[in-house]
Order: structure tokens, then sequence, then C-alpha cells
């Protein structure tokens, strides 16, 4: 069976500076958006231009990663048929022992294997960490209309959209008939205050039989799989790159702050809408749960709330998770509560952060900044007596 | 292949008091609580009773809730040894095998009961509301040594005579059947549950097939039968929410009584679970002019307007200015700006436009059907 192209995940996003809500997860399960994990974008693209097979690198165990995809099915990368995702966890660790007993390292013979198995025309390199809703076949179509070997994906953003120090690589891009990159650079370089810079998205779409060249090189020179050396690798062969310009909601998701601003962004109809309701759905796994229940006593306004939540209290500019509960005369604002949130009558919270299942006792008051939200652990319990404790 | 309980759940029914909701759909598959449909609830309670063997049987335009069912995934009923599956009349060298009532329906389907060998057959019915748990019945049945169990569910007086009413003697065992009694001489009305002896109901259905072919109904010929030839029947009293939604008034009803989550029903119970094919939508926005209470929400929506002891299935739109009361609103409804919608159940689909006003009252519900527009096409976007 033929299929459109081999998708390689380079999941090793730095998770560093979103510490603590990775604590237990790599980037790419990090929830967003009250019913989704950063992971389902990417597979989305995939799943809407009916990619059916994915090959998965992980830097830790990637437990809560398998937790979410399980067999894949629901992004269609279970086909018997050629379906299928593949996934290779502990990368660094294995990296480390590989060159410390100095043997080969299987990673790119994991990568060649997959790639060759799958026998496509193109592979897809992507991260997670940059959040988007590509439609591929569109960039399929532009990269052979192209007819260059590898297409790189950006996006023209103001340089304040992005984190005074940022992973993301500024992309040069000569306008004009030929839309190419030809020069990579930091974008940490760039002025805060530049109001147009091409960021580059972390994902490339190449030829087959260039990837394989490329991944010689960089098994050579022991260098990471990813859209930044594949561009680098083709700057260094003066291959030309396409450009392709991604115009939808973008945000790169590499600290707490951008976290928190990417889905505040949510709460504008125009983000919502240019993320969500596409012709290209966004999916993910889908739970069981009765819809959610907003009480008499409920003031519930420009916000978000995914399903089996119940609602007492007021809530503003807040985004909630599943199984969330706030109770009567509690006040939640411009505030993202992950599932299983407990909140306790008259409890006051604003610009705050909250992981899985946290339970705020009645009466406690938390409140952050819009430049510094508080963010608090999975399972925590706050009490009057604790609550200083958590504020840190 | 042996299996100890196959349930077949009848849903071929037209349910035709639904008047439009039932006119493109049977009613097992009208959309229920915001995300449901009506045959979730037996589904549901066959999964949480671990019957994990259950053949669906319809007939009256089934596409809808053949599409819904599916393998039963979505009941973890996809197991590799048994699930759901969807039975449907078909032709065959003794000819067409429709199905003329509800033991017809089981008689047409001998060959997949006799497949699964059962040693006993639950009969449920796909259009009620309700929890229970078949396997506490299956096991009355199996100390009673019972021939067939029936379930049935105490009624108000004054309304038994609305229902087939079971007289049973101190033992529970039923000694007579009365279809909608003038004058009752019990309140226990028959639930369209039955647990049947696999082996003792084929020999019926066969013997008289090569008869008069007059065995087409559980009520009105096969329980008869049983009770002419001193079959041991027992009726099993169950207790709990159950509700026939077969009228416009009770399926609103119904709907009403499920916003509250300290109803009985209790939808919201983790332990008993009604599962059903869950949508995959972005979450439910409400915006800054949204007024929500006393209702429940479901992902997709998007509410600009008031919102008062209402569901809203998924994908609803609510614009600007507009007010929803006392309704229940099928899944993608969309409602445009300044629209009163009072009393009424608005059909999956439908398009209500700017201004225009569906108001009903607590004893006429106002129904939209299915893909209806109603009002002048002056949409804000």
């Amino acid at each position: 069976m033929r299929t459109k192209l081999a998708a390689i995940l380079n999941l090793t996003e730095d998770a560093e500076r979103l510490q603590p809500l990775t604590e237990q997860r790599p980037v790419a399960s990090l929830p967003f958006g009250c019913r989704y994990r950063l992971i389902d974008f990417p597979f989305s693209s995939l799943y809407n231009a009916e990619v059916i097979s994915a090959a998965l690198f992980i830097s830790g165990s990637g437990h809560s990663l398998y937790d979410h995809i399980r067999s894949g099915s629901t992004w269609g990368l279970d086909s018997p048929i050629g379906g299928g995702v593949f996934t290779h966890s502990h990368i660094e660790w294995k990296w480390e022992i590989a060159k410390r007993e100095n043997i080969d390292v299987t990673y790119y013979d994991n990568h060649r294997g997959y790639v060759e198995r799958a026998n496509t025309d193109h592979v897809l390199i992507t991260g997670s960490g940059i959040l988007c809703n590509v439609n591929l076949d569109s960039v399929i179509q532009y990269h052979e209309t192209k007819g260059n070997p590898i297409t790189a994906l950006f996006k023209n953003v103001t340089r304040a959209s992005l984190p005074e120090e940022t992973n993301v690589l500024r992309y040069v891009v000569n306008s004009g008939q030929a839309e190419n990159v030809t020069k990579v650079e930091s974008m940490n370089e760039v002025p805060m205050d530049a109001p147009k810079v091409a960021a580059g998205m972390d994902m490339v779409l190449m030829d087959t039989e260039f990837f394989l060249e490329y991944l010689d090189y960089a098994d050579e020179n022991m260098k990471e799989v990813s859209a930044a050396t594949a561009v680098a690798y083709a700057l260094k062969q003066d291959v030309l790159i396409s450009a392709y310009e991604y115009t939808g909601y973008m945000k790169s998701i590499e600290d707490i702050q951008t976290y928190y601003e990417a889905n505040m962004d949510m709460l504008d109809e125009n983000n919502f809408n240019s993320l969500f309701y596409r012709n290209e759905p966004v999916v993910t796994r889908t739970r069981h749960g009765a819809p959610t229940y907003y009480g008499a006593t409920s003031n519930v306004t420009n916000s978000q709330l995914a399903s089996d939540c119940e609602v007492y209290g007021n809530v503003k500019n807040s985004l909630i998770f599943r199984k969330s509960k706030i109770a009567e005369g509690a006040t939640v604002s411009d505030s993202v509560l992950m599932q299983g949130a407990e909140i306790g009558k008259d409890v006051v919270l604003k610009h705050v952060i909250f992981d899985k299942k946290v339970r705020v006792e009645d009466g406690v008051h938390l409140e952050g900044t819009p430049d510094n939200p508080i963010v608090i652990k999975k399972n925590t319990v706050i009490t009057k007596e604790n609550v200083k404790e958590n504020v840190q | 292949m042996k299996t100890e309980t196959l349930a077949m759940v009848l849903a071929g029914g037209q349910g035709s008091r639904l008047g439009k909701l039932t006119k493109q759909i049977a009613k097992p598959a009208v959309p229920f609580g915001g995300k449901y449909r009506i045959i979730d609830f037996a589904l549901s309670n066959c999964a949480n009773s671990g019957i994990m063997n259950v053949g669906v049987v319809t007939q009256y335009q089934p596409q809808a809730l053949n599409d819904h069912v599916g393998d039963g995934k979505s009941w973890g009923l996809n197991r590799h040894k048994g699930g759901a599956t969807i039975l449907q009349p078909y032709a065959s060298v003794d000819g067409e095998k429709w199905f003329k009532g509800t033991a017809h329906a089981i008689y047409q389907n001998i060959d997949f009961i006799d497949r699964h060998n059962p040693d006993y057959v639950l009969i449920l019915s796909g259009d009620h509301i309700y929890k229970m748990d078949y396997s506490k019945m299956i096991d009355f049945h199996k100390e009673t040594a019972a021939s067939l169990t029936v379930g049935v569910i105490p009624v108000p007086w004054d309304e038994a005579s609305r229902f087939g009413i079971m007289n049973t003697d101190l033992t529970n065992r039923i000694i007579e059947f009365e279809e909608k009694p003038k004058e009752p001489k019990s309140n226990l009305a028959s639930m369209g549950i039955y647990v049947f002896n696999w082996a003792r109901l084929r020999q019926y259905l066969v013997d008289n097939q090569a008869k008069d072919r007059t065995m087409l109904d559980f009520g009105h010929d096969v329980i008869p039968a049983y009770l002419r030839n001193s079959e041991k029947m027992f009726a099993y009293s169950f207790e709990g929410y159950w509700k026939d939604v077969g009228t416009l008034e009770s399926l609103w009803t119904a709907n009403m009584e499920l916003i509250d989550p300290t109803h009985e029903l209790n939808i919201r119970d983790r332990d008993w679970r009604i599962y059903s094919r869950n949508p995959d939508t972005p979450p439910q926005f409400l915006t800054k002019d949204a007024d929500v209470v006393n209702s429940t929400i479901t992902d997709g929506c998007y509410v600009a307007g008031e919102v008062d002891h209402s569901i809203l299935s998924y994908n609803v739109r609510v614009g600007k200015g507009s007010v929803v009361k006392d309704s229940f609103i099928m899944p993608n409804v969309t409602i445009g700006s300044n629209v009163r919608v009072e009393h009424a159940i608005i059909g999956e689909d439908a398009k209500i436009y700017d201004g225009a006003e569906i108001i009903g009252k607590e004893d006429e519900i106002a129904v939209l059907g299915y893909e209806e527009e109603i009002g002048g096409r002056k949409d804000e976007d």
C-alpha cells in the first residue's frame, strides 16, 4: 500500500523551563486547550493527510505519551497494512551509554529502518513544541511544485510573540519568485521590537532519497535527526530549500509563560477558530463523561470548559479541563485548571495554572500575575495553612 | 462457542408517537441528554452488567442506529470473544425475513442465537431510559429455576391500566398477565425485559412456526402460551428510575430531569457510566455575553446568549441576545441572534435564524424536526 509520507516525530524538546508541568511528562504530552495534548496537533496533521504511520523518538520513558496514544487508532495510525506508531524511548540515555561504551547507537538504524519500510516518496520531520495546525497535503503539493528536495515551514511573526530566549530559529527567506530559505540564524539576536520575522516551525518535508543522504551525514557526525539539522545540512550542501509559509495560529511553547499565553490565546475567537475550526479538525482520544453542568449559582463568561465538569461558582477568562468542580462562591479568573481540579467554596484564583487533580480547600486565595502565573503541581492539596508554601 | 447469556436488544421499533423525531430514524437512535442516544442506556447496562454478547435487532430506518452502534467499541463490546452484532432483516431461500413482532424478531435470528448457544437469552428493548444491573436479574432467574423471568416495575396504581400488568403470587411467580387492564389487580408493569431459557423458548418458537405461525409478540403470544402450559415464570422487580420516552412530552421530561446532578438516574455516576460514541469536538466556549444556569452543555458548543434549564448537545451555537429556556437542543443545531426557544425540542442539524421564536408549553412541547429551518436567513456572520 502506497502512502504519502513517513513521519518522524522528534519529541526531545527541552522541558526544563516548563517545570514543574514537565516533571512527569515530555513537552509532547502537555495538556492544552481543555481537552488536548500537544502531540494531538502533529498527529491530527497526519490524520487529516491520511498518513498511516509515525516513528516517535522520545527522551524519557514516554509513559504518559503512550497512555494517550495507545494503538494510535484515534489518528488512523493502526492500520494492519503498513500502519503503526513505532516508538523509541530513552533516546538521550541510550546515546550517553553508546558514547561511553563506544558502541554504535541504534538511533540512526531506527530511523533508516522505519523510513525504508514505510517506502514513501517523502519524509516529514517535526517536533511537538510548536503549536499549529498544518495541512500536510498542501505542504506536499507545494513541495512537489517547487521541486526542491527539502521544504521548510515558517511563519511570519512579531519577535515579541516569542520568548526573549527562544529555541525557534530565524529563517532568512528570499522573497520573490522562488521562496527559499537562504540562511538560518538564532532568533535571540533579533530585537524584541522587530515587527516581522520568519520563524522556523521545526518542521521539514524531504524527498526520501535526500533524507537518506542526510541521515548518513547525521550518523557520521553524531547529529540529532531534527528539522534544524536537516536544514543546516541542506544549506551546507548548497541544496535549495523551499520555504512554505504557514498562516494559521502558531505558538512556540517553551516555558511557563508561553504555555500560559497559548492557552489564553484560545479565548480570542480568531485564534480558537484558526486552530480548531478549520477544514482539518484536531483529533484527540475521546473520553466518556457526562456533559458539563452549570448550576443555578454559576456565572461563567469568556471561558472554555471540557465535559464532565460541575460549576456552581464564577469563572472568567479561564480554561477548565475535564472532571473539574468549582463550588459556589468561588471565583476563578485568568487561569488554566487541568483535569480533575476541585475548587472549594469562596476560593479566589487568579492567574494560576493547576496541573491535574489539584484540590483547593474552602476560602483559599491564590493570585499570580499575568507575567508570572502561579503553577501548582499535580495532586497538590492547597489549604489556608499551606497556601504560602505553594506560592514560590 | 458457548455463551451463558446472550442479550438481544430490540431496536427495530418506529416510535411513531415521537412524530417527526422518528420519521427518519428509529426511536432508539433519537438523541438524548446532550451526548447520548436512547439505546446507549440498554447497551451500557449490558456492558456494566458484564454481558458482552449483544445482538442489536434493527429494522425501521436503521442507518443512524447502525452507524451509532458500529462494532460496539464505544461500549467496550468489541471483544475478540463476543461483541455487538447488528441484526437486520435479510432475504434467504425461505423468503424475506422481516420482523412482524418482538418474538418473531427473535425467531428470525435463531441461527445467530444458535451460533452463541446460550443458556439464557436476555431480551431488552432499546428505547428505555434506566440503569439496571441485568446480572442480578439473571441470578434471580437461576435461583428460582424459572423458564422465564419478566422484569417488572411498580407503577402508580392510577396509571397501571396503561401497562401490561403481571399478577403474581406470594413467591413472585406470575399467575396471570393482563394487557392494559381496566381494573388492575397489581401494579407491577412489564418493562419489556425478559430472561428466557433459550432451549425452551426456541422449542416454542420452532414448534409454532411449524403450526399456525401466530407466535409473533412476547406479551401478546408467548407469555399467554407459557401461562397455558404452566411454565415457571417469575417477576423480577426493578426499583429505580425507568422511563419509556415514547411521547414528545415524556422525552422532554426525561431530558429535563437529567439536568439536575442530584436526580436519581445519576448520569454522572462513574461506577455505572452511560457510554456513547464520543464526538471529537473542541471545548465548549462561553463568550463574555453568555449567561448559563441550571443547564448542561456539551463540547463543541458556542454560547453567546442566555441558556436556562436546558440541554445543549454537542456542536450547538447560540447567538447573542438569544434565550433558550426549558428546552432540549439536539446536536449540531444553530441558533442565531435574538432567538427565543422555550419548552421545545430542537432536532439535530436544525437551524433557527435571527429573531425567530419557537415557544411551546409544558404540556405541549414545541418541536423542530431534524435539519428543519425556521426564520429568515439573516445570519450575523
